[in-house]
């Protein structure tokens, strides 16, 4: 359905579906033997939203396939984040602050559906009884963590249906991202650029330590480690600019994006390839240029950290032509990647190179 | 071609104003019950009530919104001689997803006019908090908050005097910086003359200086409302009197007014619409200023909409209909398989907010194709 | 349209007994209520409506077919191409005509995927009777939509070679009746002989003759039981030796009139001698093939449509009719169809089509229930093509530009308002160069938000048009929500964000206000951090400054602490309700057992005290501020005098 007009030439294989609804999140549902098929969306400013399973199946004798719905659950507020826990179990948040964790699970028909599995109910609000959008998810094996607009940090675990712990007034500003850092240690971001890193076990209620992303208060949009060393973290800001460092160390920022960057997602199975996407339309492919940097397990080559040649170093693949409508979430799954975009479309890229 | 969405405004008489915030996610009310209610829309785009207190001691004339950048702030004036000025204050609460207590604070009242204050209208805000009123005295008074956070204190800044009684006021809300403050109001008191009087601030001396009045408008006027100003050259002017009146105020660039910095206007009437075939209660405009729409005597909302930049016509009419059975109200609950056949009842409407089709009347001019 | 608006029912008893007032609500939606106007000479007591049952207000909107989940494909992948033409314009293509036509082609396409979605949609079994009919409703909108745009397409974009229209035409015919192919191709498939005795025979063998299709024609007579009789034999050569025209060919359109004659006389001898007599339909087929009056009076009545029998009629009376020729077929088309005063609007817009009535079309299109997609994208598509601008010379006071930016603006409007689609409203309302960015800055702080995450989004929109007030609108906004909801760190970042000093300040304040009734400075994660954003306010700085103050007294750096606190107090940016606690934090520096504030320190703070001495909160502070003033200064001039004379 996705009209060429004014594609430049690809190499790649594009299908665009126009699905009626804005997309903020869309992600891969792992499996455990074969290839991913199925993938999951959560909606953003329609007005009724929702979480909805698709099924997108590769046909190599036919060009014409599209994604079509499996399954849906409505969903109260924007979905902020989607994330999956493993094949069977993915966590999501709102912006009417509340997280959930659903299922997909399977009649004995074999139909997929979404089954709700537990509701943390309003676990961000604001002191005036108002709701406040939690903005954020991140896990670590089964433990979870939400951070919102009231700058509260919740805890808890896949299996309870109450929050382990709150760290209220966590942050005097909105927090914006959060990922684990280990089993034990969480780094947040909020409005103003700073970053906090956060030790679980510990009982006080203040940082670990606090640093900035930069100096002039960029907001940072999102958060992602390398899949191989945790301790490289990469944020996307506001700006467009991607920033690296080593926590121990310093930052490394390298302008990219014309826009503010949505998403960033390292290739699960290969670190060599990084991809991101923006406000401006744009999803890129970043790989390392050359083979030589294989030995990307090892710290001192680590391309990332080298920030006078990582443009040098990395070959940057532009994977579709741009829509003039934000892209707001992608997700890679083995060669496919998929995006949701601002004009009710969803994408999918197949045959990115490896 | 068009829906409808019922809501019950719960008052107990006829409602004299209805005042959308900013964003229309908010409307607040008032009526000759006295009271002023506010309502918000909920999640599932349901209007619940939010707030209601007996605002005056008398009728309340009109509600209006300040814009959001000053809080959530109303103004209201009322058959009692005052206007007042509210703040929405929203409490603690003890837990989690508990709505806090919402409360309308008082923060001034407004207590210079002797006689019934029969408009209220916050200023653009490019001139920080202004507010401007007008009374059937005939004076128009305009007052500022000089520390916008601060409400409960207000300074009357300027009294201009009108002689004849005045019952609406509207500010031009212009887009550019160099159209000085504006403010047009009418007075609904019988007898010749012109009706409509335009005021500019005049920087220079520190004074609201009139500009003009609108002579070709001699029968009483009972509402007024300026358009939008997209960046225009000249402002737009709606007025409710015996009939619909559209008028076009053009500044005029000549020497005199250079030398004396007061803007001499060029007054055209564009558009007068005789279609309500009585007097004329109300004129509002949309937000971009394309459509104007009155209601009247008749019982009639109509709406104009102005064609290539220059030609306004009317575009449609809706009329109360007593007849009509079921009632909006009663389909929208019993839902569209009890409604007999033939009635005006879509299921387009989305599950949050129902609206239903309006039926019609008049004949369409054309058949439909195929 | 003239005095012919539509009058719209509101079902509300008291709305017709008192009558009725309106206001608008943003964006695009009316609200009316039962209203009486009061004079304020009236007294003043309850209307004769007062009662206790609830008055109802009513929100009236425009039903917008647009935002239906199947349309809203159609508008998000027109987008797509609205904007292609409107970039590839701006590199002004060196093919512009053939660029033209493709983005013509695609937004048909994009039309007959439309209509293919409609049809599935219609073809569920779990939906409802109404939305069904709703579907249908949708499905006639937009199939005359494809059929008036195809011809627009024919007539004012598409390059004919020779403006040899009647292939093309044929084309248009073909798809909008569909009926005679697929009719044809069923009774072909059941592959039996004597396909006369199907009842849809003679009529699809019509049909597909009106539409040109020989071949198809022929097959079906060699389905025919009498196929083999001498007198088919005959027609199927008749047929087959029909003379076709192709611009290609390099047959001059004389020669080929004169090859048409021939075989029109041929048929014709053959008619005349009475060959065709015993067979009604196939006299009647060999009547038509030569143009003979009465026969097509005698087929018009199986033509669903004037421009049904238009094409089939030129195709055997003038078939290299040329495009400005059409109207005035076209019009006797109607009339030998007795239609003229029955024309449909659909009939309309096409004839006005045929005649090159460019601005005729576009008004009539404008009648399309669909929202204005149409006209809007199909006068933009003409404008760009300058087929729009050539109007301006023959029509007074017609201006191209305008008309476009008009409609470009009223569809844009429209979707801005729209919970999804604003942003594909803003891109419209950006191609209207003259009126489009101030009804952007009128529109997009309108758009409510309810989450950080649009207001940012909602920012960029703006920064990106350089609207920076309507971006600062916004942060002001948000920080006064985050202050209501008792955020005040955050409320602060927002109002540096939207560089409202005021604001800033009054922020600035409340922390300083807290620390005095609670003795704690709160959000120092935020306060630590503040850096060159500071500079908002003086009030800013001084809150800023006052909290490093705190840090390197808790640090115990005392020294810079005294320093820091001396410049605080000859800054002239302490605020007023702030001495007492700032000079009060002098004591335990005067105290200290290290000399902290050297005599000229000492002096400053005095004067201070002075100055500040009718401040009432101080009262209880002023003896023992003396005091310790008193005894540091001895201690510092002391010292300082050891020092001068060690020098």
């Amino acid at each position: 359905m996705y009209s060429e007009a004014g594609s430049t030439t690809m190499s790649h294989n594009l299908h665009g579906t126009f699905i009626s609804q804005k997309v903020n999140k869309i992600r891969w549902k792992p499996e455990r033997l074969e290839e991913s098929h199925f993938f999951v969306t959560g909606s953003v400013d329609n007005e009724d939203q929702k979480i909805v399973l698709w099924d997108f199946i590769d046909n190599k004798d036919d060009d014409d396939i599209y994604p079509f719905a499996v399954a849906e659950v409505p969903y109260c507020g924007d979905v902020s984040e989607l994330k999956f826990l493993n094949p069977d179990y993915f966590a999501s948040s709102s912006s009417s602050g509340s997280a959930h964790l659903m299922k997909v699970a399977y009649a004995e028909t074999g139909e997929a559906h979404i089954e709700v599995c537990t509701t943390w109910k309003d676990i961000h609000y604001f002191e005036n009884g108002e709701s406040s959008p939690c903005t954020a998810l991140a896990f670590h094996e089964n433990d979870l963590v939400t951070v919102g607009e009231d700058g509260r940090i919740n805890f808890f675990t896949a299996q309870s249906k109450d929050v382990a712990r709150s760290i209220d007034n966590a942050d005097s500003c909105s927090i914006q991202c959060v990922i684990f850092l280990k089993h034990d240690e969480i780094l947040t971001s909020n409005l103003r650029g700073q970053m906090k890193i956060w030790d679980t076990r510990s009982e006080s209620n203040k940082p670990a330590n606090t640093l900035m992303l930069s100096g002039d208060q960029v907001t940072p949009t999102y958060l992602t480690f390398h899949p191989t060393q945790r301790h490289i973290i990469i944020a996307g800001d506001e700006l467009g600019a991607l920033t690296t460092w080593d926590l121990r160390q310093q930052t490394f920022p390298v302008n990219a994006h014309e826009g503010a960057i949505t998403e960033i997602q390292f290739h699960p199975d290969n670190p060599d390839h990084l991809f991101s996407c923006s406000t401006t339309g744009e999803l890129w492919h970043w790989s390392t240029k050359t083979r030589y940097t294989l030995g990307f397990a090892s710290e001192e080559t680590n391309v990332w950290l080298a920030p006078e040649n990582v443009k040098s170093k990395m070959e940057v693949l532009t994977l579709m032509p741009t829509l003039g409508k934000p892209i707001n979430s992608l997700d890679v799954s083995k060669k496919k990647v998929i995006c949701g975009c601002g004009n009710e479309a969803i994408y999918l890229v197949n045959g990115i190179a490896l | 071609m068009f829906e409808c969405q019922e809501i019950s405004a719960e008052h107990k008489d006829l409602i004299h104003d209805v005042s959308y915030d900013y964003y229309g996610d908010r409307i607040a009310t008032c009526s000759s019950d006295q009271y002023v209610k506010v309502w918000d829309r909920n999640e599932e785009g349901k209007w619940i009530l939010s707030s209601c207190w007996k605002g005056h001691s008398a009728s309340v004339w009109k509600v209006t919104w300040a814009h959001p950048e000053f809080g959530q702030v109303l103004a209201t004036c009322s058959f009692d001689r005052t206007a007042t000025v509210w703040e929405e204050i929203v409490g603690d609460t003890p837990g989690p997803g508990k709505s806090g207590q919402r409360h309308w604070m008082r923060r001034t009242n407004l207590v210079d006019s002797r006689t019934s204050v029969t408009d209220v209208k916050f200023g653009p805000k490019a001139q920080g908090l202004q507010l401007a009123t007008c009374s059937a005295e005939g004076i128009i008074r305009i007052y500022e908050a000089p520390d916008v956070m601060n409400l409960s204190q207000w300074t009357l800044q300027h009294e201009v005097q009108c002689k004849l009684s005045l019952s609406c006021l509207t500010w031009n809300c212009s887009l550019s910086r160099a159209h000085p403050p504006m403010i047009a109001v009418g007075s609904d008191e019988p007898g010749s003359g012109g009706k409509v009087f335009i005021y500019e601030y005049s920087e220079n001396s520190r004074k609201w200086i009139k500009l003009d009045t609108v002579s070709c408008i001699t029968e009483p006027v009972h509402d007024i409302a300026f358009a939008p100003n997209l960046g225009r050259t000249f402002h737009i002017l709606g007025v409710a009197t015996n009939n619909v009146r559209i008028i076009n105020l053009t500044p005029t660039d000549d020497e005199q007014s250079q030398q004396s910095g007061i803007t001499k206007l060029d007054i055209q009437t564009v558009a007068q619409f005789d279609e309500h075939g009585s007097t004329v209660w109300r004129v509002c405009w949309n937000v971009n200023g394309s459509v104007l729409c009155s209601s009247g005597d008749d019982g009639c909302v109509r709406m104009f909409r102005i064609h290539s930049k220059t030609l306004w016509k009317q575009e449609g009419v809706l009329k109360g209909d007593g007849n009509q059975v079921p009632t909006a109200m009663e389909a929208a609950q019993s839902g569209p398989q009890h409604i007999p056949q033939g009635s005006p009842v879509g299921s387009i409407a989305s599950q949050t907010a129902r609206y239903i089709k309006l039926g019609s009347i008049s004949q369409p001019s054309r058949e439909p194709w195929y | 349209m003239e005095n012919n608006a539509k009058t719209f029912l509101i079902p509300n008893d008291l709305c017709r007994r008192a009558g009725m007032g309106a206001s608008w609500r943003p964006m695009n939606e009316i609200v009316v209520f039962p209203y009486e106007k009061r004079s304020v000479k009236q007294k003043d007591q309850p209307t004769s409506f007062a009662s206790n049952a609830p008055v109802s207000i009513f929100h009236i909107r425009r039903s917008v077919i647009l935002f239906h989940p199947i349309l809203r494909k159609l508008v998000n992948e027109s987008n797509g191409v609205f904007l292609t033409l409107q970039a590839s314009f701006k590199t002004k293509p060196s093919d512009l005509k053939m660029e033209i036509l493709s983005i013509s082609r695609q937004y048909r396409s994009i039309i007959r995927a439309c209509l293919e979605n409609l049809q599935d949609e219609v073809g569920k079994p779990n939906i409802t009777v109404a939305e069904r009919s709703e579907m249908h409703n949708y499905i006639t909108i937009f199939y005359s939509v494809e059929c008036v745009w195809h011809l627009c397409e024919i007539l004012f974009i598409d390059v004919i070679p020779g403006n040899i229209v009647l292939p093309h035409l044929l084309d248009w015919v073909r798809f909008h009746f569909p009926k005679h192919e697929r009719n044809a191709a069923i009774l072909l498939a059941s592959n039996s002989e004597g396909l006369e005795l199907e009842e849809e025979f003679w009529p699809t063998v019509f049909g597909n003759l009106l539409q040109g299709r020989i071949k198809v024609v022929r097959a079906l007579l060699k389905q025919h039981s009498a196929a083999n009789s001498p007198i088919f034999q005959l027609v199927q050569h008749l047929l087959k030796s029909m003379p076709t025209y192709n611009v290609m060919n390099n047959v001059s359109v004389s020669e080929f009139n004169l090859q048409w004659r021939h075989w029109v006389m041929d048929i014709q001898q053959q008619i005349d001698s009475k060959q065709f007599i015993n067979n009604h339909n196939l006299n009647l087929l060999m009547r038509l093939l030569t143009g003979e009056e009465e026969a097509w009076a005698e087929i018009q009545s199986q033509c669903e449509a004037w421009y049904e029998f238009l094409a089939g009629w030129l195709c055997y009376s003038e078939t290299t009719v040329k495009t400005f020729e059409l109207g005035q077929y076209a019009k006797q088309s109607i009339k030998k169809m007795r239609m003229q005063n029955h024309l449909r609007h659909l009939d309309r817009v096409l004839l006005a089509a045929m005649e090159f009535d460019m601005l005729l079309v576009i008004k009539e299109v404008q009648e399309m229930t669909e929202n204005g997609w149409f006209v809007s994208h199909f006068t933009d598509l003409l404008h760009h093509s300058g087929r729009l601008s050539s109007l301006e010379k023959e029509v007074e006071g017609f201006s191209a530009d305008k008309l476009r930016e008009s409609f470009i603006l009223d569809y844009g409007t429209t979707l801005v308002g729209h919970k999804s689609l604003w942003q594909v409203g803003l891109s419209y309302l950006d191609h209207c160069p003259k009126d489009g960015l101030p009804t952007i800055q009128l529109l997009l702080p309108r758009i409510s938000f309810d989450s950080e995450a649009k207001v940012h989004k909602l920012i960029r929109e703006a920064i990106s048009r350089g609207l920076k007030n309507v971006a600062q609108s916004i942060c002001k906004v948000q920080g006064m929500r985050s202050l209501s909801r008792g955020r005040l760190g955050n409320a602060l970042t927002w109002a540096l964000k939207s560089q409202d000093g005021p604001f800033t300040s009054y922020l600035a304040d409340k922390y300083l206000k807290q620390y005095i009734s609670s003795g704690e400075l709160n959000n120092t994660d935020l306060l630590d951090n503040l850096g060159s954003s500071m500079l908002a306010s003086d009030r800013l700085i001084f809150l800023g400054k006052y909290n490093e103050f705190h840090k390197l007294y808790q640090e115990g750096e005392y020294k810079e602490c005294g320093h820091l606190l001396i410049a605080l107090m000859v800054s002239k940016i302490v605020p007023k309700f702030f001495w007492p606690v700032l000079l009060s934090e002098a004591i335990p520096l005067l105290e200290s057992e290290e000399i902290v504030f050297s005599a000229n320190d000492t002096f400053t703070v005095l004067h201070c005290l002075e100055e500040k001495e009718e401040i009432p909160e101080l009262s209880d502070k002023i003896s023992i501020l003396r005091l310790a003033a008193a005894r540091n200064l001895s201690r510092a001039l002391m010292y300082e005098a050891q020092c001068e004379n060690l020098v």
